[in-house]
């Protein structure tokens, strides 16, 4: 709903005063027309969304061809994402050569090369090994380090949302509504292998299990949302 | 000897045999008086060496119409049908596989026309085209067009929506989804129907050329001669030449295919 994907049931969304649903708006909304998702909002889904006939380089530099950022400027941000991201040497890769877990961060660095203000993550990391999503937790919570974008991650693993969030919103099953919002007061910036050994976490860990428990899900959703 | 050296020795010895065994038993008169076998006889199926001699004579400048000129000529009409067939069928695959209510107004006739079988339509483009190239080109157009344009159509209808959402989220207008998501999506569906393209619009030719007559010239007017002249081996060099073309062409594609559709796994090892 905050990407425009899909319409809410009633009453309107605003991103930084800008309206994304009103009711106005809503009533000409179908699957197949919503309307455009606002230039502030970035978004990682749970699929592989990488274009599979762009090489790495290419498919970072999408968003920045699409805004008509110019050549230059393109090549040099793009440049930069690489690194940043730990690609060097994969520019010129077509992503059906590379692992789930690096096309995930091209698809993380292709929406971050824009510099979107809110970024929505739909279990991004979900369809990875433990191994991989670890290095990627380490990794996204240092570029957030750099820019502090508001982040809205969902996930089924609570562990994954306890590392990454400033506040875990628990949602109840079928229908989702929201159950708990808990502050995570862990201190910043965190490490991701020593937070998990640390009694804080268990503390916080053992406190949102407890509320997970009482749903008798199979299914529990945590999301988590990092941010000031 | 490796795999691949054995492969081709055993490909030659084949051919070495074939061509051997129809040399040889075709020189037998005692076969073709034999009750069903009468057809091994070089009256009808001709024989290695007098095709060859054929050959020479056709491809010589002795004729007034000459073997190269006939294959240009059906290379000529056919590249020209495969290249009008592919590049409409593929925008009409587009149009209407984004539009679905132009789809749906479109798709009786499509099917309509579709099982229609192209080769009775031979003698009415004939009539409005005319024997010469144009006709051929129409009549390959006519079979390559629907090809192309049941592929594009799917692929173009099954572009993965969280590609779209994807651009859309980065910023893409409808126009740059159309260029960057939609068409190279469909063009991998597309790719896939252009080596039937290519054989069908040869097939669409030389029965254009059937009926054409010498102005249509080609090979299939060679064919269509010798059947008037009863002449086997002048069939056989039509036939050969044909086979020649038709896998000439399927491999240029292929190359293409490979070129363009380098980003798919299945691809890159053959790369």
């Amino acid at each position: 709903m905050i990407g425009a994907l899909i319409a809410p049931t009633g009453g309107s969304i605003t991103v930084d005063g800008t309206p994304v649903w009103s009711p106005s708006s809503n009533m000409g909304a179908t699957p197949h027309r919503t309307p455009k998702p606002p230039a502030s909002v970035g978004y990682v889904f749970q699929k592989d969304t990488v274009f599979p006939w762009r090489t790495v380089r290419r498919n970072i530099a999408l968003g920045l061809e699409y805004r008509g950022v110019p050549a230059a400027e393109r090549d040099e941000r793009v440049r930069e994402a690489i690194a940043l991201a730990g690609l060097d040497g994969f520019e010129e890769a077509f992503p059906a050569t590379l692992s789930g877990g690096m096309r995930q961060r091209v698809a993380l660095m292709r929406t971050l090369v824009v510099n979107p203000e809110i970024l929505l993550m739909d279990e991004p990391f979900g369809a990875l090994d433990t191994h991989t999503k670890i290095n990627l937790h380490a990794e996204l919570l240092r570029l957030w380090g750099a820019r502090h974008q508001t982040v809205v991650f969902v996930t089924h693993d609570l562990s994954e949302a306890i590392t990454l969030a400033d506040r875990v919103i628990v949602m109840t099953r079928r229908p989702g509504r929201i159950k708990m919002i808990h502050p995570v007061k862990l201190p910043r910036p965190r490490d991701v292998i020593k937070l998990r050994e640390s009694d804080a976490y268990g503390a916080e860990y053992s406190t949102i299990w407890h509320v997970l428990g009482e749903e008798f899900a199979e299914h529990a959703t945590a999301g988590g949302r990092g941010g000031p | 000897m490796s795999e691949r050296a054995k492969i081709y020795v055993w490909r030659l010895l084949i051919l070495v045999a074939l061509l051997g065994s129809w040399e040889y038993l075709t020189g037998i008169k005692a076969i073709s008086r034999t009750p069903g076998l009468y057809w091994i006889d070089p009256f009808f199926i001709s024989r290695p060496s007098l095709i060859v001699q054929r050959f020479m004579f056709l491809a010589s400048g002795e004729v007034r119409l000459n073997i190269w000129q006939m294959a240009l000529s059906t290379v000529q009409s056919t590249l020209l049908g495969f290249v009008v067939g592919v590049s409409t069928g593929f925008v009409a695959g587009l149009v209407l596989g984004r539009n679905d209510r132009l789809a749906r107004i479109f798709e009786p006739y499509i099917v309509a026309f579709n099982s229609l079988p192209r080769i009775a339509l031979v003698p009415l483009i004939t009539m409005i085209f005319g024997f010469g190239l144009a006709a051929k080109v129409v009549l390959a157009w006519t079979i390559v067009f629907f090809i192309v344009f049941f592929n594009t159509f799917q692929g173009a209808r099954s572009v993965d929506a969280d590609l779209i959402h994807s651009a859309r989220f980065l910023g893409a207008g409808e126009r740059q989804i159309m260029r960057t998501v939609i068409i190279p999506s469909a063009l991998a569906w597309t790719f896939a129907s252009l080596t039937p393209s290519i054989s069908f619009a040869l097939i669409g030719v030389v029965v254009g050329e059937f009926l054409g007559g010498e102005s249509g010239g080609g090979l299939g007017f060679l064919i269509i001669q010798s059947l008037g002249t009863l002449n086997a081996a002048d069939m056989m060099v039509a036939l050969l030449a044909l086979g020649v073309i038709g896998i000439v062409m399927a491999l240029g594609i292929k190359q293409l295919e490979q070129r363009l559709l380098r980003w798919r796994p299945e691809y890159r090892k053959a790369a």
